[in-house]
């Protein structure tokens, strides 16, 4: 068999111990960081020549199609973002904060932690089920005589979209944000009365400005999680909003930007803004962290 | 002059009745203590007078002015929590200054009253920190200044060294009451340490399963206990059941041995069964001056604890301790060996059940 | 004033039970509606006998069972190592497990595809290719769970043990080390069961069997049957999380999926 480890000497023990985590590396190497890093030589390449350039990211900000496909995913990734994060607070507040029975925060936090896994086609499908023209919400609404599509109502838009990513925002939201009231302790606001503050008060100067980084950063998070979203608005839409995510799955079908190296480059530009919202998100979290010791 | 006073407090919660009887006036200036183990109320009777419970029955009285209703933020008492509770979002100084803040006073105000109470508790350089960057004793500081900021009535101070290092507690108490001394403000403490209450305080409720045991200075509770819990709480204490001999002359008798009290028979009769306590430190060897009652023993054990010398000894089928000072020239018996152990007629308590 | 509040609380519970709730509702009873005036299962005896849905099913299963035994594989004898003797390399691989979180599957699957479509390394349509992706893609929660269920044993103590006893390396891992972090390794499989069986987009686009595409192509053409395929879709996410609490037992929370 090999031999008993303690038998090598503790030099080369050392650097022969770095053989063990040789396949990880390489299976990594291979399916992730190699993959991930042509997106990143290539759109710094022209497609046909394999010549350094900055056309391709500059392309990106010279058409008005992936500059509107960048704002809609924006818009959305914000809107969701928002409501999602308002709306989160407030459920995980009511909740745990809210002198309801036990059984009500212990099954928010478990419907949430599925909720927030139920992206994509079925939601997709979920969604349609309650609000397409022959959808149940919609049959029920009918059957006062008035028919929501006859008024301008349709799900297949921009904010029926919006309205379906809510589904796996606001869960993710309290989930993340639950242990940051859970952290808010009984007494702060005990010695914010003491030293005769209201509740307003408290809120202002104490609890909501410790909650601010918690807050902000998971609003972030939830920025990014939209924005890399793509199943689900393939699903519900066909494609026909454009997302800077649809827009590169259909870049992968066929080129249809005339220019392979601006797919990349769009790629790119997607992984630059996710970067950004992660490390925001880190950033504010160890903020709590420190403050919350 | 009575500054603070509870009148017939209770409380109760569902079916649980946590204080009860609860009468007591504190003087303008004192530092009263409640003592107690864990449960019996202390704890909820200090956040009664901070407001954060209500009574279920009884009235609380500050100033002669009843205060019983008054939401907590209202009361104008300062309450230092076992938690410090310092609110991590803002420096030091924003937390002193935090209850100033409140009522509106100017922002010079406010830097003063902050400097004055930096200066108070010795952490003249912190006011810019914030919490997580100071030990746990720093923070109860800034705690205890916060709270004395808003030139409060009465301090309450609900065990604010439970969890702090032993070392720790003993200076900050000192500093405490050195504190409470020089400004002359009201002080009701909460803690399970006998020590920390015996050292500190004016006065000691002892409290007990919601009901108030015994009230009295350090002194009093530790030399005159009224109660077997009392007695038994603060302090150690030797206690056994015995049989009364004769009222008329305090006679007892345990397995057979005499002993005389000098009080509290009063009420009893021949025959009668009693509980009696006596000190560790008020049993001595029969080499010094010849007490009252003497006690044929074994040696049991010998324990050194540093100042004091605890010897384990068994009088009939009871197990006393004993307490003499450590003397490095002192002859100490060996375990197994036959002697005799003496105290005087007023170190034999006589307890009411 | 508590009970004001009281009643807000109440209002916004009910309003998110309601949001919850309605759609599911929607979908099973959408998915009942398949034959014409009566509530019945015909749509899902239909998904069920759906040679289609067969094929795409067990393709996720079989893709989701080999990600998960390569995730063990590949993840296990690694944390395992970094723990014991190679703890600089810990952030390191922190760092390349969290990649995955910042890259968008659709993102992903540009560069993968884009990657190996092309000669030499023309391995696109290599089905292994799929497992690997699919083993990045819960590469995240996988190791996590493999690294949090190391944490709670001690390794270091474990591991001399068994070598002051005779033990060589492969019986450590295998009737030591994975024994005791069961809980863990299963906590990490379900989770990457529920990612694969939901997965989307590579399987889409790597052109390989998988029930979402099966999902989105019955979209397409019937109008009760995806409801019934996602009333499953839905039931085994829940079956999954519901199991790994149970197992979990309350140590970890289950960590948290997010869009796709």
């Amino acid at each position: 068999m090999r031999d008993a480890p303690q038998a090598r000497p503790a030099r080369t023990k050392r650097s022969w111990a770095w053989l063990g985590v040789v396949p990880f590396f390489a299976f990594t190497l291979l399916f992730l960081l190699y993959p991930s890093s042509t997106i990143v030589s290539k759109s710094f390449r022209d497609s046909g020549t394999g010549v350094f350039t900055l056309q391709n990211i500059l392309a990106l900000f010279k058409s008005p199609y992936i500059l509107g496909a960048y704002w809609i995913s924006i818009k959305i990734s914000l809107i969701t973002a928002l409501s999602g994060a308002m709306f989160g607070f407030v459920l995980a507040y009511s909740a745990i904060r809210g002198n309801l029975p036990r059984f009500v925060r212990i099954s928010l936090l478990t419907f949430c932690g599925v909720a927030s896994n139920f992206a994509g086609v079925p939601l997709a499908f979920a969604f349609i089920s309650l609000l397409s023209p022959s959808g149940l919400l919609i049959s029920w609404i009918k059957l006062t005589g008035y028919n929501p599509y006859f008024h301008g109502f349709t799900l297949y838009t921009f904010w029926g979209l919006s309205l379906v990513y809510m589904y796996f925002q606001f869960p993710l939201m309290v989930l993340i944000i639950a242990p940051a009231i859970d952290g808010l302790r009984r007494e702060w606001l005990e010695a914010s009365q003491n030293l005769g503050a209201s509740t307003s008060q408290y809120w202002r100067y104490v609890a909501f400005p410790i909650l601010l980084p918690s807050l902000m950063g998971t609003t972030i998070l939830l920025f990014g999680n939209a924005f890399g979203a793509f199943a689900t608005a393939q699903a519900l839409t066909g494609g026909q909003i454009n997302l800077v995510t649809i827009v590169i799955g259909s870049e992968l079908r066929g080129d249809v930007l005339g220019n392979p190296g601006i797919g990349y480059a769009l790629a790119l530009g997607m992984v630059v803004i996710m970067a950004l919202a992660i490390t925001g998100y880190t950033i504010l979290q160890r903020r709590t962290e420190r403050w919350l010791r | 002059m009575t500054h603070l006073s509870l009148n017939n407090i209770s409380k109760q919660f569902a079916n649980n009745t946590v204080v009860q009887d609860f009468n007591l006036e504190v003087e303008k200036g004192e530092f009263v203590s409640f003592l107690g183990p864990s449960g019996c109320g202390k704890t909820t009777t200090l956040r009664m007078i901070a407001g954060f419970e209500v009574p279920t029955t009884g009235t609380i009285t500050l100033e002669d002015k009843d205060i019983t209703d008054k939401a907590p933020n209202q009361r104008n008492v300062g309450m230092v929590f076992q938690a410090y509770a310092l609110f991590p979002n803002m420096t030091v100084a924003g937390n002193i200054g935090f209850g100033l803040k409140i009522r509106g006073e100017k922002k010079e105000a406010i830097n003063a009253r902050v400097t004055e109470m930096l200066a108070l508790i010795h952490l003249e350089q912190k006011g810019n920190s914030y919490p997580y960057q100071l030990s746990g004793g720093q923070q109860q500081r800034v705690a205890l200044a916060r709270a004395l900021a808003i030139h409060p009535e009465v301090l309450l101070l609900d065990e604010p060294l439970s969890a702090l290092d032993a070392k720790i507690r003993v200076s900050l108490r000192a500093e405490i009451h050195a504190i409470q001394r020089k400004l002359g403000i009201t002080a009701i403490y909460v803690t399970h340490d006998q020590e920390e209450a015996l050292s500190i305080s004016d006065r000691i409720v002892v409290m007990y399963e919601g009901k108030i045991e015994q009230v009295g200075s350090p002194f009093e509770i530790y030399n005159f206990p009224t109660t077997a819990f009392v007695a038994s709480f603060v302090g150690t204490l030797n206690t056994t059941t015995a049989e009364v001999v004769d009222p008329a002359t305090h006679l007892l008798q345990i397995d057979g041995v005499q002993l005389q009290a000098a009080e509290g028979l009063d009420d009893k009769q021949k025959g009668d069964k009693v509980t009696i306590a006596i000190r560790p430190e008020r049993l001595n060897f029969i080499t010094q001056e010849r007490k009252a009652n003497v006690m044929d023993c074994t040696i049991e054990n010998i324990t050194f604890l540093g100042s004091v010398v605890r010897i384990q000894v068994l009088v009939g089928s009871n197990r006393f301790y004993m307490d003499t000072f450590n003397n490095p020239f002192l002859e100490l018996p060996r375990i197994g060996d036959k002697d005799q152990v003496s105290c005087s007629r007023e170190a034999v308590l006589v307890l009411r059940q | 004033m508590k009970s004001r509040g009281k009643i807000w609380a109440w209002f916004f519970i009910i309003l998110g039970i309601l949001y919850f709730f309605l759609p599911l509702l929607a979908t099973f009873i959408f998915s009942l509606k398949a034959k014409l005036g009566v509530l019945s299962f015909t749509a899902y005896v239909n998904v069920f006998n759906d040679p289609k849905f067969i094929r795409g099913f067990s393709g996720s299963l079989l893709w989701a069972t080999l990600t998960i035994l390569v995730g063990i594989i590949l993840f296990v004898p690694t944390a395992y190592w970094v723990r014991l003797k190679v703890p600089r390399a810990r952030s390191a691989i922190e760092f390349i497990t969290l990649i995955p979180f910042v890259v968008p599957p659709i993102v992903y699957t540009f560069g993968l595809i884009r990657t190996y479509s092309h000669p030499p390394l023309l391995i696109v349509d290599n089905p292994m290719l799929l497992v690997a992706a699919y083993t990045i893609i819960s590469m995240p929660y996988m190791y996590r769970a493999i690294d949090i269920g190391l944490r709670s044993i001690d390794v270091r103590t474990l591991t001399e043990a068994a070598q002051s006893l005779g033990a060589g390396w492969g019986t450590i891992l295998f009737r030591i080390i994975i024994p005791n972090i069961r809980v863990a390794i299963l906590n990490g499989a379900f989770l990457s069961f529920a990612i694969v069986l939901g997965e989307y987009i590579l399987a889409r686009y790597l052109v390989k069997p998988a029930f979402a595409p099966y999902m989105l192509d019955l979209g397409q053409n019937k109008a009760f049957e995806p409801a019934a395929a996602a009333v499953i879709s839905f039931a085994l996410t829940w079956a999954c999380m519901g199991i790994i609490s149970l197992v979990g037992r309350g140590r970890e929370q289950a960590p948290v999926g997010g869009a796709h």
